[in-house]
């Protein structure tokens, strides 16, 4: 039992260390030059097309059970375009996209450091007087704070367009009376914003922790990832609950 | 970097200890070849030397800057001039050959806050490139070159910013007799131009005797032998005689 505390303790001391180094790092102007743009890139473009597909399918699916179920009892689908955008912006939008991105940026960036620690190319930064978690997740970090509003955007449109589509095609509610705005207040775009946030800062330091634990060879690697993208999905699944609760009867609370 | 010392190091992250007890004081500019059998700690004490692994016991100084308990910043600073050849190379498999060894000084050039001159730097790399004899290589990655030529990369790369101590952990591990005396040849070399202090380990006994006037034993985690590598075959111990003769009978 002291055992397990203190090896408890000991991990929650280093994240700590690794989160204080990266939020020190991402406020310091020294950089790589061209780094960041690397990792924009990695975080963005190359989950583009993943997150469109993924927040399409989920529009889709969230439409046409909303509908089905209405249907079954008043049978007045007037509502629901207006609540299913609101959901979005302040919920669906940014959870589900984070949801992806947690599986997709987090293991490639617990395996990239992973497999660094392996293969003593994170010592070899350490020689060069280079602090790795500056070197190798700062950049991340700031990336995929970027990224992760910037797709979750993307995913909530693209979410909402599929969901008129169904709507329209399946049940014949007309986009201009799906397509109604008018329930979204400043407070769930506020919400949203303050998710993806924290979302976009919690998968890379999460997983560039896991993937500095990495010990061994390539099965240490296999373990840090897998541990990156369950550790960095609980942690998106969390916040949500947390920054919802919050907002709720904070931001929230007027409309 | 005036003085390297290590006193009464102890680590033991299980029993039996790994290290027991080493004290070592290296004075600057000398070059000490370390061995012992497999197993013995050699690795691990010159990660304990340049900062990457802390001790659970004892004192590393160098420069009269203990590394065990200075700043991390502090020894960020140390480390920085401090040259390391990694067993396995650990070169940056991202990187091309010539980002790789001009590394060390586009990061130091960064910490310094200095603007490197791009055509010097280029310059630069492609001299100590050619010093290995891979000229022709510097846009490969390393994963395209042969073990052979990247263990010489990591070799140009640890010289490049040229560092008061360099530490060699088995420049040689695996390699042909003529790439071995080729290696020992550009060590040689390094060390007469730059009057580096030098540390280094290696399985081939021979060449190491060869290389270092000073040799240092370790055996189950402890000092065996520390002192001139002229003494070493016949010193008195058997173990020390035995290993260094590579005799079957003795007590290894």
């Amino acid at each position: 039992m002291r055992w397990a505390w203190l090896m408890m303790a000991g991990v929650a001391r280093r994240l700590l260390r690794v989160v204080a180094l990266t939020l020190r790092g991402a406020l310091r102007a020294r950089r790589e030059p061209g780094e960041l743009q690397r990792q924009l890139y990695q975080v963005g473009n190359r989950s583009l097309l993943f997150v469109m597909v993924t927040l399409g399918f989920i529009g889709m699916v969230l439409v046409f059970q909303t509908c089905l179920q209405i249907n079954r009892v008043t049978g007045d689908l007037s509502q629901v375009g207006a609540e299913f955008a609101k959901i979005l912006v302040h919920e669906f939008g940014p959870s589900l996209t984070a949801m992806m991105l947690a599986t997709r940026v987090g293991a490639g960036i617990a395996a990239e450091v992973g497999s660094m620690i392996v293969t003593e190319q994170v010592d070899a930064l350490r020689m060069c007087g280079v602090e790795p978690v500056e070197y190798l997740i700062v950049p991340r970090f700031l990336a995929s704070l970027v990224m992760t509003l910037v797709l979750s955007i993307v995913g909530t449109v693209v979410a909402l367009g599929m969901g008129g589509l169904t709507a329209y095609s399946s049940f014949h509610v007309p986009p201009s009376v799906f397509f109604d705005l008018s329930r979204v207040r400043l407070g769930d775009v506020a919400t949203g914003i303050i998710k993806c946030l924290a979302y976009g800062a919690a998968i890379p330091i999460i997983s560039g922790f896991c993937g500095l634990e990495a010990r061994g060879g390539s099965e240490g690697v296999g373990w840090a990832t897998t541990r990156a993208v369950v550790s960095s999905s609980f942690a998106v699944i969390v916040l949500d609950f947390l920054i919802s609760g919050v907002a709720f009867f904070t931001l929230q609370a007027s409309g | 970097m005036q003085l390297l010392e290590v006193r009464k190091l102890h680590f033991n992250p299980a029993v039996p200890p790994v290290l027991d007890g080493v004290s070592l004081r290296i004075e600057p500019g000398q070059t000490v070849g370390l061995c012992g059998p497999g197993a013995s700690g050699k690795s691990l004490l010159l990660k304990i030397l340049c900062g990457l692994v802390r001790p659970e016991g004892g004192r590393v100084e160098i420069d009269g800057l203990d590394l065990c308990t200075c700043s991390s910043a502090a020894l960020r600073a140390v480390q920085s001039r401090i040259g390391m050849l990694f067993q396995n190379n650990a070169l940056f498999d991202s990187m091309t050959v010539a980002d790789n060894v001009s590394f060390p000084l586009r990061q130091r050039a960064i910490q310094q806050g200095i603007r490197l001159d791009e055509a010097y730097v280029r310059q630069l790399v492609h001299e100590r490139l050619r010093a290995v004899g891979l000229a022709d290589h510097a846009d490969k990655l390393p994963s395209q070159l042969s073990g052979g030529q990247r263990k010489r990369v990591a070799l140009a790369r640890a010289v490049m910013t040229r560092p008061e101590l360099i530490i060699y952990d088995e420049p040689t591990a695996g390699l042909d007799p003529v790439t071995t005396a080729r290696i020992y040849d550009l060590l040689r070399r390094e060390r007469d131009e730059t009057g580096a202090t030098v540390i280094i380990v290696s399985s081939d006994v021979e060449a190491l005797m060869s290389f270092a006037p000073r040799m240092v034993m370790l055996y189950r985690g402890c000092l065996r032998y520390d002192g001139p590598t002229d003494a070493m075959a016949n010193s008195p111990d058997p173990v020390v005689r035995q290993f260094v003769r590579g005799e079957l009978e003795g007590p290894l």
